[in-house]
């Protein structure tokens, strides 16, 4: 269908344009011969009025020439010799003006290829000028006149035509014919050398039809295009005949050629429309397999997320430390990683950034995480740590990627920490007063086996905390390239508070500043709060309740006791209460079977900024924060029954936080106060 | 918990007084009943003394309003104090309500 309306399309365009050219080239040609025919004329009566002046310059001459009419030679005479165009002149005495010469006809010429000046006499009986037309005509019609075209035998047989005019004595008594021949061969050459187009022709007839200018090629009975104009004073009429195939021939040319092109053009279209098709297809498959990768892509980030801690927070029972991380690729999968454990009462952690981005970036980054999984676990001392992985990296690093990377390891029970940098941003500690660790830069991993790396270490009080990152933190750019900077960092980074409160802070900081720019670097962030000595510093509360409703009112009871310790004002209190109901009722409603009876137990952990409450049940397996949120904006008649409990825990609290550990429950409840 | 209702030609009156919170949105929830199954008038909820209200509370009132929805009547929710007020603008339930004061 397509192909026949591009095709009808095509034709009818190109109908179109062969009338207009037809039309246009039409007009081309009138206009071509009608200047020709116009410039030939001008050239003819250029000519025609020379000789006219001269005729006419020459009348007072002839005239006073009457009363000696021998001198009548010298008019002729000097005639030709002072008009280059005119060969041939006499004066013609009217029979019987002269007494003495009843007819004289002195007549100058000039032979054809001769400079000299002949004389005859026209006055014979044989040729009998007065009955000639040049001699009759100018009396008859009593002023000048051209004659009709004429071969002069004597002259060469060329063609000729004469001017002449009645001369009048001084008594106004016409006495004689003043005469002027001129050659045609001049009209000859002129019209056939102007021809409009190669085989068009040009001719020129006499008032009386008699061909002065032959056409030079006769027309077959082809059509042809006739063009006319006349000389009025002479009553000369020239013709250019054009064959119509002259004008038209390279339109229908042109015409053909275009046909052809346009078959062809449609041939190609056709050809297009069905690689279009075939395209299609290919493109279809293309799209199929970049979903299947992007599905990969995205088992590809699964995988490589599960291999980061990323529950937080991640110890719930242990009051002597608070952390917080964040990973934020900015490909599917990403170079960057941080990961830590406990073991031994030692907090082993580390932070790194491979170079590049993406697929190749992630797999060094898998490797590094297990090389540092498994050299960790029974060494304790990061130098050594980070000198196994690089040897290890080093051993079998044929595309040169590397790894900046940073390990640490806290002796939780006191505060000390060994650490070791491979070519990685220092961290801060954020102490009252916030400064970078000391490293010394060493190598980031890969690059040499056999390097030495130097360890150093440090101590951490209570309440010290420690933040690492990658570059992709102060070199977040926005639409303006500008980066993020230390500066930035740092100021967002000097207020106190929980570790989630502050990974939330810099997180908002970085988005806001980011904006709409894409994200050029994977992003990743670890805040070490350590909270050892707390003991003195922290308060910690404790409510074990049953699975029974009615212990919402010892929850009350229990909030209320914490709102009084930390001087919480009772809208807040209300709200805290309000959101422990919920997610206690939860747990007494759902989470142990019909008629069992089982243990619900709250801890809150009182610190300086804020309060963590850890609900804790054996019951089943029950993540809260995987449910949807409520949506609020529904109409009465369209909103849900239930489902505000656990959206009403999220929106009072600053951070929920799931985990199932050693057959429990675990929601951890932050808010900053 | 305590709850009294006064009903007045087309006009019921439901005055809550105390803690609605889940404990306590059983019993509640059974008083309304016959409230409900009547909502074809306004039905006025007195909250100015209810001191809390937990999401077992705002069922009921979600259920109420329904009910009268569905019979042509209306629910006036009156004198929430601005806790109250607070988990109403949380949770959309402004929306849902025509509030007085």
């Amino acid at each position: 269908m397509l192909v026949v309306v591009a095709a009808a399309t095509l034709e009818i365009t190109g109908l179109i344009q062969y009338y207009f050219s037809q039309r246009g080239i039409r007009e081309e040609a009138t206009h071509r011969a009608e200047s020709q025919l116009e410039l030939t004329k001008l050239k003819i009566i250029d000519i025609v009025d020379q000789t006219e002046v001269a005729v006419h310059n020459s009348l007072w001459l002839a005239q006073w020439a009457l009363t000696l009419p021998d001198s009548l030679w010298a008019v002729s005479r000097r005639m030709v010799e002072e008009n280059p165009v005119i060969v041939g002149s006499t004066i013609a005495l009217v029979p019987g003006y002269d007494k003495k010469h009843p007819l004289f006809s002195p007549y100058c010429f000039q032979a054809p290829g001769e400079t000299a000046i002949r004389v005859s006499s026209l006055a014979t009986e044989e040729y009998d000028y007065p009955s000639q037309e040049w001699f009759t005509k100018p009396l008859e019609l009593g002023e000048g006149y051209w004659s009709e075209p004429y071969v002069d035998e004597g002259g060469g047989d060329i063609l000729m035509t004469t001017y002449s005019v009645p001369v009048q004595d001084y008594s106004g008594k016409t006495a004689a014919v003043l005469t002027a021949d001129i050659s045609l061969e001049w009209l000859t050459d002129l019209v056939s050398s102007t021809r409009v187009y190669p085989n068009s022709s040009n001719s020129v007839v006499s008032r009386s039809g008699k061909p002065m200018v032959e056409p030079d090629s006769l027309m077959t009975d082809e059509k042809v295009h006739v063009f006319t104009g006349t000389v009025d004073k002479t009553g000369w009429t020239m013709t250019i005949t054009i064959p119509d195939s002259e004008i038209f021939g390279s339109i229908r040319q042109v015409g053909f050629v275009v046909i052809i092109l346009q078959l062809l053009g449609l041939a190609m279209i056709i050809l297009i429309l069905r690689s279009a098709a075939r395209g299609q297809k290919r493109y279809k498959e293309l799209n199929d397999r970049k979903e299947r990768m992007e599905n990969e892509l995205q088992i590809a980030r699964k995988i490589q997320m599960s291999m980061i801690p990323k529950i937080f927070p991640p110890f719930p029972e242990r009051k002597d430390l608070d952390m917080s991380a964040t990973i934020v690729p900015a490909k599917e999968v990403g170079g960057d990683l941080y990961d830590f454990y406990i073991r031994d009462e030692k907090l082993i952690f580390c932070i790194g950034d491979v170079s590049g981005k993406g697929i190749p970036a992630s797999l060094v980054m898998a490797v590094t995480r297990s090389l540092f999984r498994t050299v960790s676990a029974h060494e304790d001392s990061p130098a050594k740590i980070i000198k196994t992985m690089n040897d290890s990296m080093a051993e079998v690093n044929e595309l040169n990627m590397f790894v900046t990377f940073f390990i640490g390891i806290l002796d939780l029970s006191s505060g000390h920490l060994r650490y070791c940098n491979a070519g990685h941003n220092a961290p801060l500690i954020l102490t009252d007063a916030k400064h970078y660790l000391p490293v010394e830069s060493n190598l980031p991993l890969g690059i040499m086996g056999g390097f030495n790396y130097v360890e150093q270490e440090t101590d951490m009080a209570f309440d010290d905390a420690i933040f690492l990152y990658t570059d992709g933190l102060t070199e977040a750019e926005n639409i303006n390239h500008e980066l993020f900077g230390e500066d930035r960092m740092n100021a967002v980074l000097s207020a106190r508070r929980g570790s989630d409160a502050h990974m939330e802070a810099v997180k908002a900081a970085v988005a806001e500043f980011v904006g709409e720019a894409p994200q050029s670097d994977d992003l990743t962030m670890l805040f070490i709060h350590y909270l050892k000595g707390s003991e003195n510093q922290q308060k910690e509360r404790r409510l074990e309740m049953c699975n029974d409703i009615s212990e919402i009112a010892r929850l009350s009871d229990f909030m209320q006791e914490i709102a009084d310790e930390k001087g919480l004002d009772t809208s807040l209190a209300a709200s805290l209460n309000l959101a422990l109901e919920e997610a206690v009722t939860n747990v007494i409603m759902y989470a142990y079977p019909e008629g069992k009876k089982g243990k619900v137990e709250l801890e809150a952990i009182l610190r300086d900024g804020s309060i963590v409450f850890v609900l804790k049940d054996s019951g089943t397996p029950f993540d809260p924060t995987a449910a949807p949120e409520a949506d609020i904006t529904l109409s009465a008649e369209e909103r849900k029954i239930g489902g505000l409990g656990i959206f009403l825990v999220r929106k009072i609290m600053d951070s929920v936080h799931y985990v199932r550990l050693d057959g429990k429950n675990i929601l951890s409840m932050t808010k900053n106060i | 918990m305590e709850v009294q209702i006064n009903k007045q030609d087309n006009v019921t009156t439901v005055e809550l007084i105390g803690r609605l919170d889940t404990p306590a949105s059983a019993e509640v929830s059974k008083a309304l009943e016959p409230v409900a199954a009547d909502a074809a008038g306004t039905i006025i909820l007195d909250c100015k003394d209810l001191e809390y209200i937990s999401s077992s509370g705002l069922r009921i009132f979600l259920v109420l309003r329904k009910a009268a929805a569905a019979q042509g009547g209306k629910v006036i929710v009156k004198s929430i104090n601005k806790d109250i007020r607070n988990v109403f603008m949380m949770t959309g339930f402004l929306n849902l309500f025509q509030i007085e004061d």
